[in-house]
C-alpha cells in the first residue's frame, strides 16, 4: 500500500483507540458498578471501595437469581437440545437432495425471521393459558424454538455444501445408511460449524427477552426479564442489576469469544458465499 | 430405506417446528385479527367484525405515532451503523495492534443481551449521575444540561445510540469477512494507474463488497424494525409515547390492554411491513442467485 503519512497514521490510531473505547467502556462500567457499594454507584470517579455483597445479595429473597439462572440455562440447553439435531437433519436434506419445492421450503424457512416476535406470541400466549403452560420452563422453549430453529438450519446447510459430497458416496458404498453418514461422517467433518451453529443459537436463546416477559410470572423467570425487577419502588437497585448482568454476560461472553474466529459467517455466510 | 423417501423424513423435524412455531401462530393471529376479543372480558373470542380491528386500527393516533417512530429509529439507526462500521472495517483492513485490540472486543457487543443493554444505557443516560449524559456534557457543553430520557429527540437518540453500539461492531465483522475476499491484485492496479486512496476505496473496494452491504443492510433493517427489548428497558416508550415502536406498541394493545382482535391485527401490519420490504429488497438489491442458494 501507499507510504502513509505520520499524521494519518496518528490520526487512524486515533480513531481506532476511540472505537475500542466506545466497545469497551459501557461494558466495563456495568462491571465496575457490580463491585459497587450503593452509596459509590452514583459518583463518576474510580475512588470507591470494591465490595462483592452485590454477588451474594442477588442470590437472596426476593431476587432469587439462582434460579433464573438455572431456568435460563434449562431453556436454552433444552432448546439446543431438540433445535440442533433436528437442524441438522433438515440441513442435511438441503444439502445433499434435489426435490421438489426445494427452493420454495429453503426460502420460507428463512421468511419465517420476518415474523415479528409479538405476532408469534400472541397465539402462543393464548395457548399456552389454556394448556396450563404460562410461566413454565416447558413453554419458554417451545417458543424459543421458533427464532433458534431457522438460523441454525441456515447456518448448517451453508456448513455442510462444504464437505465434499465424495465422502457421503464412500460411505454408502461401504453400505451405511444416510443416518449413520451423518452422524459418523457428516457431522465430525462439519463439527467446528455444528459447534458455531450451536453457539449462535444458544446466544440467542440466552439473550431472548420478550418472550420470557410475556410468558413468565414467578416460576420460570429468566435472568433477561429478571432484569426488570430490580426496578422498584425505592428506585433503581443499579448494582444489583450490574450483577444480575455480569451473570447474564459471562457466559455468553465465553462462548462468542470461543467461536470467535468463525463468527462472521454467522448470520450472513448462507447468502453470501 | 431408499433416498426417495429419507430425503423428505429427514426435513420433517425442523419443518414441523418452523411451521408449528412461526406459521401456525401467524395463521392464527390472522384468524384472530377478525374477531372481537377483549381477553379482560371473555376468555374465549367473541364476534368475527371482519376489518373493523384494521379500521380502528388506522383511526388510532397512537398507530400512527408508531409508525412514525419506527421510520425515524429504523432510518437512523440502519444509516449510522452500516455507515459506522463500513469505516471501522475499512480501518481494520490493516495489521497492527490496535487493530488485533479493536477486532478482538468487536464480537462483545453482539452477545450481550438487548435487555441489559437497555438497562446499561439507562444508567448510563441517567440526568443526574450517568456517565455518559456527563461525558457527553463535558465535550458538548450545550449538551451538558440535556436530561436525555426525558426529552422526546434525546431519548430517541439514546436508543438510537444503544442500538448502535449493540450492532455496529457485529456488522463491522460481516463487512471485514467481506473485505477479506476481495483481491489485493484489484486495489495494486489502482494504485499503479495513480488512483488516490479515497478513489480506490469507492470505485475499486466498495463495488466488490456490494453484495455483502446489501445483505448487513436487509438484516439491520429487519431487526431495527422489530426493535422491542431495548425500548422496553431504556426508555420504556417514552418520554409519553416518543419512543414507541409498533412492535412495542403491539405488545402494549396486546399484553397491557389485552385486546387481541386490535393486538392482532396491528401484529399482522407489522408483518406485511417487513414481508414487504424483504420481497423490495431481495428484488432490488441482492442477486438472485444468492438469495436462492
Amino acid at each position: 500500500m501507499t507510504a502513509r503519512s505520520p499524521l494519518a497514521t496518528a490520526l487512524q490510531s486515533a480513531v481506532l483507540l476511540l472505537f475500542f473505547g466506545i466497545i469497551v467502556f459501557p461494558i466495563a462500567w456495568m462491571m465496575l458498578t457490580a463491585f459497587k457499594l450503593p452509596r459509590d454507584v452514583y459518583q463518576l470517579g474510580l475512588g470507591f471501595s470494591p465490595t462483592v455483597q452485590n454477588f451474594g445479595i442477588v442470590f437472596e429473597a426476593p431476587w432469587n437469581i439462582g434460579l433464573r439462572i438455572v431456568n435460563s440455562m434449562v431453556v436454552a440447553f433444552f432448546t439446543l437440545a431438540i433445535a440442533i439435531p433436528a437442524a441438522i437433519l433438515s440441513a442435511y436434506s438441503f444439502s445433499r437432495f434435489e426435490f421438489t419445492f426445494k427452493r420454495g421450503l429453503f426460502f420460507l424457512m428463512l421468511a419465517t425471521q420476518f415474523i415479528p416476535a409479538v405476532v408469534i406470541i400472541l397465539p402462543f400466549y393464548l395457548m399456552f393459558r389454556d394448556l396450563g403452560l404460562l410461566d413454565t420452563r416447558t413453554g419458554l422453549v417451545i417458543v424459543n424454538l421458533a427464532i433458534v430453529t431457522p438460523f441454525a438450519v441456515w447456518m448448517l446447510k451453508g456448513y455442510f455444501d462444504a464437505v465434499p459430497i465424495e465422502c457421503d458416496e464412500a460411505a454408502l458404498i461401504d453400505g451405511a445408511s444416510r443416518l449413520a453418514i451423518i452422524t459418523r461422517v457428516i457431522v465430525p467433518m462439519a463439527l467446528p460449524g455444528v459447534i458455531v451453529a450451536s453457539v449462535f443459537c444458544f446466544i440467542l436463546t440466552w439473550n431472548e427477552f420478550i418472550f420470557a416477559l410475556i410468558l413468565t410470572r414467578d416460576k420460570a423467570v429468566t435472568l433477561q426479564v429478571g432484569l426488570v425487577s430490580f426496578r422498584t419502588e425505592r428506585g433503581d437497585l443499579w448494582e444489583l442489576m450490574a450483577a444480575a448482568g455480569v451473570f447474564i454476560t459471562v457466559p455468553a461472553f465465553i462462548a462468542a469469544v470461543a467461536i470467535q474466529n468463525h463468527f462472521d459467517t454467522g448470520l450472513t455466510g448462507g447468502a453470501i458465499k | 430405506m431408499p433416498d426417495r423417501i429419507m430425503r423428505y423424513l429427514l426435513l420433517m423435524p425442523a419443518l414441523v417446528i418452523v411451521l408449528g412455531t412461526t406459521l401456525w401462530p401467524l395463521g392464527s393471529a390472522i384468524a384472530t385479527s377478525f374477531r372481537n376479543w377483549r381477553l379482560k372480558r371473555s376468555p374465549v373470542p367473541q364476534s368475527w367484525v371482519g376489518l373493523d380491528n384494521y379500521a380502528f386500527a388506522f383511526e388510532e393516533p397512537e398507530f400512527w405515532n408508531a409508525l412514525q417512530v419506527t421510520v425515524v429509529f429504523v432510518t437512523l439507526d440502519v444509516m449510522i451503523a452500516v455507515a459506522v462500521s463500513l469505516g471501522l472495517a475499512l480501518l481494520l483492513r490493516r495489521a497492527g495492534v490496535l487493530q488485533s485490540l479493536t477486532r478482538a472486543v468487536l464480537i462483545l457487543p453482539f452477545a450481550m443481551s438487548p435487555a441489559l443493554i437497555g438497562v446499561s444505557f439507562r444508567f448510563m443516560f441517567n440526568g443526574e449521575y450517568g456517565v455518559l449524559a456527563k461525558g457527553i456534557g463535558w465535550f458538548v457543553p450545550p449538551l451538558a444540561d440535556v436530561i436525555w430520557l426525558a426529552s422526546p429527540g434525546y431519548a430517541m437518540a439514546a436508543l438510537v445510540l444503544s442500538d448502535v453500539w449493540h450492532w455496529f461492531p457485529y456488522l463491522t465483522l460481516i463487512f471485514l469477512g467481506g473485505l477479506a475476499a476481495v483481491p489485493v491484485e484489484t486495489e495494486e492496479a489502482a494504485l499503479i494507474d495513480g488512483a488516490t486512496p479515497w478513489q480506490i476505496t469507492r470505485l475499486v473496494v466498495l463495488p466488490q463488497i456490494k453484495g455483502v452491504i446489501a445483505v448487513a443492510l436487509l438484516l439491520k433493517t429487519i431487526f431495527a424494525l422489530k426493535m422491542f427489548d431495548s425500548v422496553q428497558t431504556l426508555t420504556g416508550s417514552g418520554p409519553g409515547i416518543t419512543t414507541q415502536t409498533l412492535a412495542h406498541y403491539v405488545y402494549t394493545i396486546g399484553f397491557v390492554h389485552y385486546d387481541m382482535g386490535h393486538a392482532s391485527a396491528l401484529a399482522i401490519v407489522l408483518t406485511a411491513i417487513l414481508v414487504g420490504i424483504g420481497i423490495v429488497y431481495t428484488r432490488l438489491v441482492i442477486p438472485p442467485k444468492a438469495v436462492a442458494r
